[in-house]
């Protein structure tokens, strides 16, 4: 299958800063594929995730090496702006998404179409098109700056969504969710890989990432750590050592080894880890 | 397949607090053409000022309240009104009225100044004429949606980047009291006391400030990568807008009596200042 986004040997540093954000990351990302980054505070995800978008190099200065060329595309020959319509960013903060200048939940998720000279007509379509996605069509007449936070994130989301974009990127847009919350987004964003969206996730909560990734990468201090599918990155002994801890199904899994259990797999999410406990007890 | 309504892109009641001056109240005045309604704030205040006498603006000020009854807010427009109009039009009938060299005709004897026909007629129309603007644009202001007066100006050739920092700026204010609120909280949680008297209250916020401003430019940093992820500096494109702004029948009618009766009140005003046809209720 083509890439959606390949990464050649990308390095960059902040402007001022001496050490590399980035070091030498060089892997590529299949078009539909749900890739998850994890990784420590300040291992360089959010940076990665603002060099995908083109934040990086056009918005964060710094000296850079090496090309990501994103959906055929350069993105150091492009523009955030022009971009926009094939990769979208999600951030951390639901509220900074906002454009503060909609006075209702309907004109914020048009902002992006009228920036791109959608039609109005179309423009309405695709608004309750994605307030459907999104469950927030009873807050559409809403001011945005009113809503709670999940809302906002979920109007966050549909913002960038209603771009229609091929490859979404979020970078920990569920941590100022409750669980629940941060559920919900999830089970809109695995729909949205479901239909073709291409989704690159940056997120802590690793039973979550070894459930739905197609592929996990994990950084530490800019560089790649280990890179392979779920399985293959959660069992590694040395995962620990870069600050990222596995799925405690994992554990579950080694400390039954330890017992003298013979189990033909170490499992990483639950369901297969509760068959086979009940397996084990029959 | 469902669908929601989408009423021109106007927010709800609720929607539209902490946002800007509007209030949706669905009237007539409020569905009119944002750039007839600038018109007539700018046909209506010309007429009174070119007027040489002062009852023409007295008749607009009263054309203005039965506005205000269409718009449904006549206590509002009220209180604009007279809360501007009385304390001014004291006193500049005081002072045109008993100091004004025009003054040639007295009228009454106050003992430390005579009052002059000339200056109280001269300070009529300008309190007249003020209140034409004053009221026409507060009416204007009153019942148009911001977001729709932006997307008309743009649709008028406004550039789109000035028309958002039209509708950023007036979010600056409870943006910042939102985030105030919350380092208040915080700061408020670690002992420091907001409450108290005056002197408390200032020496509780001073500090306060510092980090509200620099979070704010934090913020506006983050939100200037934000709108560029969302193809806020996209080139090459005519930009749209969610808002319908439409001219209606009603709009256009407007608009030709609004310039007709400028261009009439232009024309009889030279006239009268000529001395062609005499100034009716002038001096």
């Amino acid at each position: 299958m083509a890439s959606a986004i390949e990464v050649n040997d990308f390095s960059f540093r902040y402007q001022g800063d001496k050490r590399y954000a980035l070091k030498h990351l060089d892997f590529a990302i299949r078009q539909g594929e749900f890739f998850c980054v994890v990784g420590a505070n300040g291992s360089g995800k959010s940076t990665l995730c603002n060099a995908l978008v083109g934040l990086v190099p056009h918005y964060f200065t710094g000296k850079t090496r090496g090309e990501i060329v994103v959906d055929g595309t350069k993105v150091s020959e492009s523009t955030v702006a022009d971009l926009s319509s094939t990769i979208g960013l999600v951030f951390q903060n639901p509220f900074n998404q906002l454009s503060y200048t909609a006075g209702s939940v309907a004109e914020e998720l048009a902002y992006g179409l009228g920036n791109h000279g959608v039609e109005r007509s179309e423009m309405l379509e695709r608004v309750d098109t994605v307030a459907r996605l999104m469950r927030i069509e009873h807050i559409l007449h809403r001011n945005p700056l009113e809503l709670s936070g999940g809302q906002v994130q979920r109007v966050a989301l549909g913002s960038v969504f209603i771009l229609e974009p091929r490859i979404l990127v979020l970078d920990e847009c569920t941590t100022q969710l409750d669980p629940l919350g941060g559920e919900e987004i999830f089970d809109v964003v695995q729909r949205l890989n479901k239909d073709g969206v291409t989704i690159v996730m940056v997120d802590h909560d690793m039973e979550r990432v070894a459930r739905c990734a197609d592929t996990v990468m994990v950084l530490d201090q800019g560089e790649i750590v280990a890179l392979g599918t779920p399985r293959e990155v959660f069992t590694s002994p040395t995962l620990g050592e870069h600050g990222v801890s596995a799925p405690d199904y994992v554990s579950i899994s080694r400390a039954l080894v330890e017992d003298g259990w013979d189990i033909p797999n170490i499992e990483i999410t639950e369901e297969p880890t509760v068959a086979m406990v009940r397996g084990l007890l029959r | 397949m469902m669908t929601t309504e989408h009423p021109g892109g106007m927010p709800s009641r609720t929607g539209s607090r902490g946002f800007d001056a509007f209030v949706p109240r669905y009237t007539v005045v409020e569905r009119m053409h944002p750039i007839t309604k600038i018109l007539a704030v700018f046909c209506l205040g010309l007429s009174a000022m070119s007027w040489p006498t002062p009852w023409l603006g007295l008749a607009l000020v009263v054309a203005l309240f039965a506005v205000s009854f269409l718009a449904k807010m006549p206590r509002e427009f009220a209180k604009i009104m007279f809360g501007f109009g009385v304390p001014i039009s004291v006193m500049l009938l005081f002072i045109q009225g008993c100091y004004s060299p025009r003054n040639v005709t007295f009228i009454a004897d106050l003992g430390f100044a005579k009052l002059g026909l000339e200056g109280i007629l001269y300070a009529t129309k300008l309190v007249v004429t003020l209140l034409v603007f004053l009221g026409s644009f507060y009416l204007m202001n009153k019942t148009t949606y911001t977001g729709r007066l932006v997307a008309a100006l743009t649709a008028s050739g406004l550039p789109a980047k000035m028309g958002y920092l039209v509708l950023a700026s007036l979010n600056v204010v409870p943006q910042m009291q939102r985030r105030m609120s919350v380092i208040q909280e915080a700061q408020s949680a670690r002992g420091l006391r907001t409450s108290g008297g005056l002197i408390a209250r200032i020496k509780a916020y001073l500090p306060l400030m510092g980090p509200v401003v620099m979070s704010s430019l934090t913020d506006a940093q983050e939100r200037g990568m934000t709108l560029e992820t969302r193809g806020f500096g996209i080139r090459g494109v005519k930009k749209t807008s969610y808002v319908e702004v439409q001219y209606t029948v009603l709009d256009r009618t407007a608009n030709w009596l609004l310039l007709t009766f400028f261009i009439l009140v232009l024309v009889v005003s030279t006239l009268m200042r000529l001395g062609v046809i005499p100034a009716w209720g002038g001096n």
